[in-house]
């Protein structure tokens, strides 16, 4: 199968005769490899929840950094290569503050994810030799969740450069199992717990371990509490009520 | 004679050529002045239509006040091509970000634009004095006023320009009512709550009065007023609501509108 494109997957941009960009394409393959992620909006605001593979009982879960902040009101999950998602979320905050520094006011959550949509495309032979250039595309997507004057929002983004908005969306390597059960159970008016229970749930179904707070990450943005990462107490609550 | 051969006045006789220094000098400032004063629900920003340099009127008619959105005006005075062009960059600005952003810049936006703007040319800056007036996003009127370089603050009112020595005061004492005392027993005084009758009066005396005692003021003055969403005109149009010799219009929305009205004030001043 793969012999068959020697000729188009290696330029990263170069197009093949149908039309296709082999390397972005291998690069959402990345993310199918990666750990699931999940977000769910809600009216109260957005939940994030992504597993934490644990490979040796010797690894400090806590290193594992997959839910970043990117402003008060807007954070981000990922899945695939996440160290990709540095230069990512590094852009996001540059640009999140230099709109704030600017015009006196958050950035709203579909222009930040635009922005790092921009990035997501500027790979290749650099053309002049200015500031070293991404060599590749990134292996990541990324569920951003912010809260703006337009309400919660949840934006998913890819290496193409693509966003879309969704009311809940999985990626990752569970995400087709995982899509189905958040299709089957989302409504509209879900509380913020719903939500909570709800991705960790989906989450249990996927995952290969058992679900603990020590493989599991949850987070929120509220319009109160802006952006914030569940501690070990809230999220043991939650999973408690899992159990139940 | 070795006394005096280091005398001051030894070589005292000699013509002597000073250097004469040619210098590129990029300013020029073409007077005027202008004013804003915010009431609760609505803004006025005015400025004279004068333009001059030294003792020769360029111009009777140069806009010196300019609706960049529904909510907003800007008034610039100082170096008019710099003024015209800072308002040009400006403009491009709120264009491009509709564009990105899906929204028009709120006021308070508009007025830290206009700061960077401003302090990102600080070592060759544009010499306009500007003042924002309009809209702000919980619907108060609101003033900002700048400096040349960016310094910015939001005010009940402001003056500046030319005549800014003489109509500040004025404001000062009618609008802040420094120098003033309530009555005993009665209400402590609130600046900026004004009805627009009172606020356009005090705009007219301050343009009449600034033309009789500035040289660089008069020919024409026009007055902006943006109003808050839903609120009365019946202060401002129909019979006698206006002071003889004033024509008004309502500009349109630009865009789609979100409910602010603005209105153009034209009064003649003297010409002399």
């Amino acid at each position: 199968m793969f012999l068959t494109r020697s000729e188009y997957d290696r330029g990263v941009n170069t197009f093949s005769p149908e039309g296709r960009l082999f390397q972005v394409e291998y690069a959402m393959e990345a993310i199918k490899l990666g750990s699931t992620t999940v977000g769910i909006t809600t009216p109260e605001g957005v939940i994030l929840a992504v597993e934490k593979r644990v490979p040796s009982p010797l690894l400090e879960s806590s290193s594992i950094e997959k839910i970043m902040e990117i402003d008060s009101h807007i954070g981000t999950a990922m899945s695939g290569l996440t160290a990709d998602a540095r230069t990512m979320v590094e852009h996001a905050r540059v640009t999140s503050q230099m709109h704030n520094f600017t015009y006196d006011e958050k950035i709203g959550v579909e222009s930040c994810t635009q922005a790092v949509c921009d990035l997501a495309l500027r790979f290749g032979e650099s053309v002049e030799d200015d500031d070293a250039l991404m060599s590749r595309p990134f292996g990541v997507a990324l569920l951003i969740a912010g809260i703006d004057e337009k309400g919660p929002q949840l934006y998913h983004t890819d290496p193409s450069g693509t966003f879309v908005r969704y009311d809940a969306k999985a990626i990752g390597s569970g995400s087709d199992a995982a899509q189905q059960s958040l299709q089957d159970a989302f409504h509209k008016q879900m509380t913020l717990m719903e939500a909570h229970s709800l991705a960790l749930k989906v989450l249990k179904q996927v995952m290969e371990e058992k679900l603990d707070e020590n493989n599991v990450q949850l987070a929120q943005v509220t319009k109160s509490k802006g952006f914030e990462i569940l501690g070990e107490n809230e999220l043991k609550a939650v999973i408690e009520t899992l159990a139940a | 004679m070795a006394l005096y051969h280091n005398a001051p006045m030894a070589h005292s006789q000699e013509p002597t050529a000073a250097p004469i220094e040619h210098r590129f000098n990029p300013y020029s400032d073409n007077g005027g002045s202008i004013l804003a004063i915010s009431g609760k629900d609505f803004s006025v920003i005015a400025g004279d239509t004068r333009q001059s340099e030294g003792y020769n009127i360029q111009t009777r008619y140069a806009r010196k006040v300019w609706q960049l959105t529904d909510k907003a005006v800007l008034a610039t005075n100082g170096f008019a091509a710099d003024g015209n062009n800072f308002v040009k960059r400006v403009k491009q600005r709120l264009e491009w970000y509709e564009h990105a952003h899906h929204k028009p810049m709120g006021l308070k936006s508009i007025a830290r634009m206009i700061q960077t703007m401003l302090y990102g040319k600080r070592f060759f800056p544009y010499y306009v004095y500007n003042i924002l007036g309009g809209i702000e996003e919980d619907g108060s009127g609101a003033v900002y006023s700048f400096d040349p370089v960016g310094s910015y603050e939001r005010e009940a009112c402001r003056a500046a320009g030319a005549a800014q020595s003489l109509i500040q005061p004025f404001l000062d004492n009618q609008i802040y009512f420094k120098n003033q005392q309530p009555e005993p027993g009665s209400q402590p005084f609130i600046p900026g709550n004004l009805p627009l009758a009172t606020v356009l009066s005090l705009v007219v005396d301050s343009f009449t009065s600034a033309t009789e005692r500035h040289i660089e003021v008069g020919d024409g003055m026009e007055i902006y007023i943006v109003m808050n969403k839903g609120r009365t005109t019946d202060d401002l149009l129909g019979e006698g609501k206006l002071q003889k010799g004033m024509q008004i219009e309502e500009l349109g929305a630009l865009g789609e509108g979100s409910g602010e009205r603005t209105f153009l004030v034209r009064q003649a001043l003297k010409r002399d």
